[in-house]
């Protein structure tokens, strides 16, 4: 018997179900999703995401992460809650001297950490060199690359100091030089710190003998490890001869460029320009630690009995893998302006679980991407759906070292024969033709990638030999077996792929197929070019200049392979320049090279998809979604709520 | 009797390290490691950290590390947990797991054997139908799927219920994640108590019982459940052990703190010492649980004798 009848069971209680939720929620208030009742209390119920690695604001490089350091910990500059610019925060103002080799900040003398010790330059010195330090793992020490040394003391090179005539060697004299720096414009100042035009006081140009160390040309740093070494010196032979007899200096912290000039003066010296730098001082990498606590605990400093934060908020408890819970910190600078008594965020990483706590009424508002693309239609209309473009793009990666996508010619075509509109149109998204997203950077000349052209497309892939003897494309002379669309299980890649898939059988007649792989073995799939044709991917900002997307491809270990010397140059040119509109034009052209060789197929810009109840009020879904929370509040008054999306414009 | 049960213990000795060392070959198996991401780490912070965890050691090293950890119950760090223990986390994940595994535990025997038995008393009767077709329901619904049909009736449509989340034992939070993970244990114990009670109830020791002239309540309690329980207990021990281990889906459906959500975020981060510590418990516990069930037949059962 039971069989069938089991399953109509089931299937009876399922339509039951759906049903009974239908008439109900109806009955309820249709535009927004689910309950609306202010909490009692002044508390964000928030949810940031999976369980974090550690609450150590240098270790981890996830968002899940970082929106936890954000209440915890504060930078030199934050986050602005709008734009994601960043904004003045325990520095006052910051001041870039002309060639862009030297930041000056000037930080404010009422920064306090959460056991009332003040926040000085020294503690910012302290946190980049420890940030470095090889020994603590951190994922995220890349960022602090442009500070002069600050690589080779992460990677434990060497210096080479020459005994005799008491020297070290300089990276000048080994390495090909590039191109002479452009002329720089006059002295820049971030927009965010000009309202303060002051000039620097006396001791921002005070001349010490590790600023002399910092103005002088670079030191030649070597691999540390006898092996590396040894590589590296086989490849030169003009620098073996130059070693021979030479000592090894390990690179230690004290040559890492930040200095503290006086307590609250911080002066970095950049090892190359890099004007996307002021960008990243809101990363929590750069967010003020304790000294103290660090060295007395090790990495148990972090345990709510005895962390010390430098942010608006406090660590109360964490309940691992359920919650942490934050309280206004009653020593931080600006207190009085922090709105929030707590925060509670929620360690939850499954959309519907999310979804379900969020119409319930057990969540105010969730992290990005949490409606998955299957309930838009339902949730799209809804007034607490938050909806805005970010600093990230979709796209594909094409395997450039080998198969047919090691031809130019396919990758164009690949690119062309795919309707990106109608791929948007049904993701409720933007279309991407190039991989700069457009409108993030205001004043970024947005270029154009090729359009969608199914006949242009056939007509490349003739040209590259797979036609018949009338020389028309002919899709069964196409190798369709040697390329596969490579994609990890995550949230909504597959329908996606799926969608791809279906238009290269109907534009080209090739069916490629779809092959979804476990995370972890995806990832290494990929850096390793370990796939044949093409893989999904996607690249959120790590800061909010162009040179964060552009700088995938800087070299050729980034998943596809390519790889363009005009490319970097451009790159390293553009970096040099400090006139903000000459430098957007210098990366634009890189880019424009990038599109050429195609070496990947943009397909959309990534909206913020995120819920809101309608009386938190300081949250938006801004380009990063990190919030600054202590500009987030619960407004009680109906009449104030937001009722859709919040004003974005300042 | 005692012999008994040193020799199994010294079994499981053995067993776990089988267990071990094949667990430890499948994580090295696995592609990845637990830095791996989407954006790839520089070769240098790459090698700083695998330095700094001892990846950069030949395997022997590291495996003579995983076996010393095990003698020694204590499992290490957790690669992706910094400053986090193994066994901390263990201790933490456990309560939560083994509360909710026991409510569901004590659910399905109540209720299963319950509904077993008068299935059995009155076969073929409407009690008879009706609830073994509910126990074919609960046995053909699996878990991810009424776990959330039963948030969109009692929490999304009735708000009775959290959807979601801990709040500590007991409390309301525990309800649908209970019942949830016992409906299958309901179902395979209301049918193992229905056959294994008919199945007594026509042997010759019942028939015997019946001529003293005990009645039926009498015999049904006295000798029936007894012998008629014998499968139940033999599927219980394992099944508890496993309820009170982490139970992966359920735990996940409902986001708890357990062992099994630990365990599968594990598995997915690549997080070796964490993987090997679970591992190492669950096999440790499911292995002293089935000693368990052998040493209760011996009570139960007056057929069986330890020699």
């Amino acid at each position: 018997m039971s069989h069938s009848g089991s399953r109509f069971a089931t299937v009876l209680i399922i339509v039951g179900c759906l049903i009974a939720t239908g008439c109900l929620v109806s009955a309820r208030n249709k535009s927004f999703f689910g309950k609306t009742d202010p909490p009692r209390e002044n508390i964000l119920r928030y949810v940031s995401g999976s369980e974090p690695e550690s609450l150590d604001p240098q270790i981890p490089n996830l968002q899940n992460e970082a929106r936890i350091s954000l209440a915890l910990f504060e930078g030199l500059a934050e986050y602005d809650p709008k734009t994601s610019e960043p904004a003045p925060a325990l520095a006052e103002r910051w001041v870039v001297n002309k060639d862009w080799s030297e930041i000056v900040f000037y930080l404010r003398h009422d920064g306090r950490f959460s056991n009332g010790d003040p926040i000085t330059a020294r503690d910012f010195v302290y946190t980049i060199r420890r940030g470095l330090a090889p020994g603590l793992g951190s994922r995220t020490a890349s960022l602090a690359y442009p500070i002069k040394y600050a690589q080779a003391f992460n990677e434990g090179r060497v210096f080479v100091f020459d005994p005799n005539t008491k020297t070290f060697l300089l990276e000048r004299d080994f390495v090909e030089s590039t191109e002479p720096a452009a002329p720089s414009a006059a002295e820049t100042k971030q927009p965010a710190a000009s309202k303060n035009d002051v000039q620097p006081p006396e001791n921002a140009t005070a001349e010490t003998e590790f600023h002399r160390f910092m103005q002088s040309p670079a030191r030649l740093a070597l691999p540390g490890k006898e092996k590396a070494r040894k590589a590296a010196l086989d490849a030169n032979p003009k620098l073996k001869a130059a070693v021979d007899g030479k000592q090894f200096v390990t690179v230690t912290a004290d040559s890492v460029g930040v200095e503290a000039v006086d307590d609250y003066t911080l002066r970095i010296s950049l090892m190359q320009p890099a004007p996307y730098f002021i960008s990243m001082m809101p990363h929590q990498f750069f967010r003020a630690i304790h000294q103290k606590t660090i060295e007395k605990f090790g990495n148990r400093w972090t345990d709510p009995d005895k962390i010390v934060t430098s942010g608006p908020f406090k660590l109360d408890s964490w309940s691992h893998y359920d919650r942490i819970v934050v309280s206004r910190e009653p020593h931080y600078w600006d207190a009085a302006n922090v709105r929030l008594d707590k925060i509670i965020f929620y360690l939850l990483d499954s959309n519907t679980t999310i979804l379900s706590l969020y119409k319930s009424g057990g969540l105010d508002a969730t992290y990005n991407h949490t409606v998955p693309a299957a309930w838009l239609d339902g949730i799209g209309p809804m007034k607490d759906f938050m909806d805005a473009s970010e600093a990230a793009v979709d796209f594909y990666n094409f395997n450039t070292t080998k198969g047919p996508t090691k031809d130019v010619r396919v990758r164009k075509a690949m690119n062309m024969s795919l309707d990106k509109k109608a791929l948007a149109d049904w993701r409720h998204v933007h279309a991407l033709t190039t991989l700069i997203p457009e409108g993030i950077f205001p004043g970024y000349p947005q270029l154009k990638g090729d359009s969608f052209d199914p006949e242009k497309a056939k007509k490349l892939l003739a040209d590259a030999g797979y036609r018949d003897a009338s020389g028309n494309f002919d899709p069964k002379k196409f190798e369709a077996s040697e390329v596969e669309l490579i994609v990890n299980p995550d949230a909504n890649n597959i329908p996606y792929a799926e969608f791809i898939q279906a238009q290269w059988k109907r534009n080209l007649g090739a069916t490629i197929s779809i092959r979804v792989m476990e995370n972890k073995t995806y990832f290494v799939a990929q850096a390793a070019l370990d796939y044949k044709g093409v893989s999904r991917t996607g690249w959120s900002a790590d800061y909010l200049d162009p040179f964060t997307f552009l700088g995938i491809f800087y070299t050729s270990s980034n998943p596809t392979g390519w790889s363009d010397p005009k490319y970097v140059e451009l790159l390293d040119r553009a970096n040099r320049t400090t006139d903000h509109q000459e430098r957007y034009a210098l990366l634009a052209q890189a880019e424009q090279i990038l599109l050429d060789a195609q070496p990947i197929m943009p397909t959309t810009v990534p909206t913020t998809r995120m819920m809101k109840k309608p009386y938190v009020k300081g949250l938006y879904p801004n380009p990063t979604t990190l919030h600054s929370w202590k500009a987030v509040y619960i407004e009680r008054d109906p009449s104030k709520w937001d009722y859709g999306m919040p004003d974005m414009s300042k | 009797m005692l012999r008994f049960i040193i020799r199994r213990v010294v079994v499981i000795i053995p067993m776990v390290l089988i267990v071990i060392s094949l667990t430890w070959v499948l994580v090295r198996l696995a592609p990845g490691n637990f830095y791996t991401g989407e954006k790839k780490l520089s070769t240098g912070i790459e090698a700083n950290l695998r330095e700094k965890y001892g990846l950069d050691k030949p395997w022997y090293v590291q495996y003579g590390k995983v076996l010393k950890n095990i003698v020694r119950l204590d499992f290490g760090n957790s690669l992706k947990y910094e400053g986090q223990s193994v066994n901390q986390i263990l201790w933490r994940g456990l309560p939560v797991s083994a509360a909710l595994g026991l409510s569901a535990y004590l659910i399905a025997l109540l209720v299963g054997i319950t509904t077993g038995s008068l299935s059995a008393l009155k076969p073929n009767s409407w009690i008879d139908y009706s609830s073994m077709t509910l126990a074919m329901l609960g046995i053909s619904i699996p878990n991810f799927v009424l776990g959330p049909l039963l948030v969109l009736l009692f929490s999304l449509t009735l708000f009775w219920f959290p959807p979601a989340l801990w709040d500590g034992f007991p409390s309301r939070s525990m309800v649908l994640p209970a019942l949830t993970l016992s409906a299958i244990y309901i179902a395979y114990i209301a049918r193992l108590t229905r056959s294994g009670m008919l199945e007594i109830m026509r042997s010759d020791y019942i028939r015997t019982a019946r001529a003293k002239g005990l009645t039926e309540g009498q015999v049904v309690t006295r000798h029936a459940l007894r012998g008629g329980l014998l499968p139940v207990v033999s599927f219980s021990g394992p099944a508890l052990a496993f309820l009170i281990t982490g139970t992966v889906v359920v735990e996940k459906v409902f986001a708890l703190p357990g062992l099994g959500n630990y365990f599968i975020n594990a598995c997915f981060n690549r997080d070796e010492p964490l993987i090997i510590g679970i591992v190492a418990f669950i096999a440790i516990t499911v292995l002293v649980f089935n000693l368990l069930v052998d040493v209760a037949y011996g009570f139960i059962d007056p057929r069986i004798r330890y020699s």
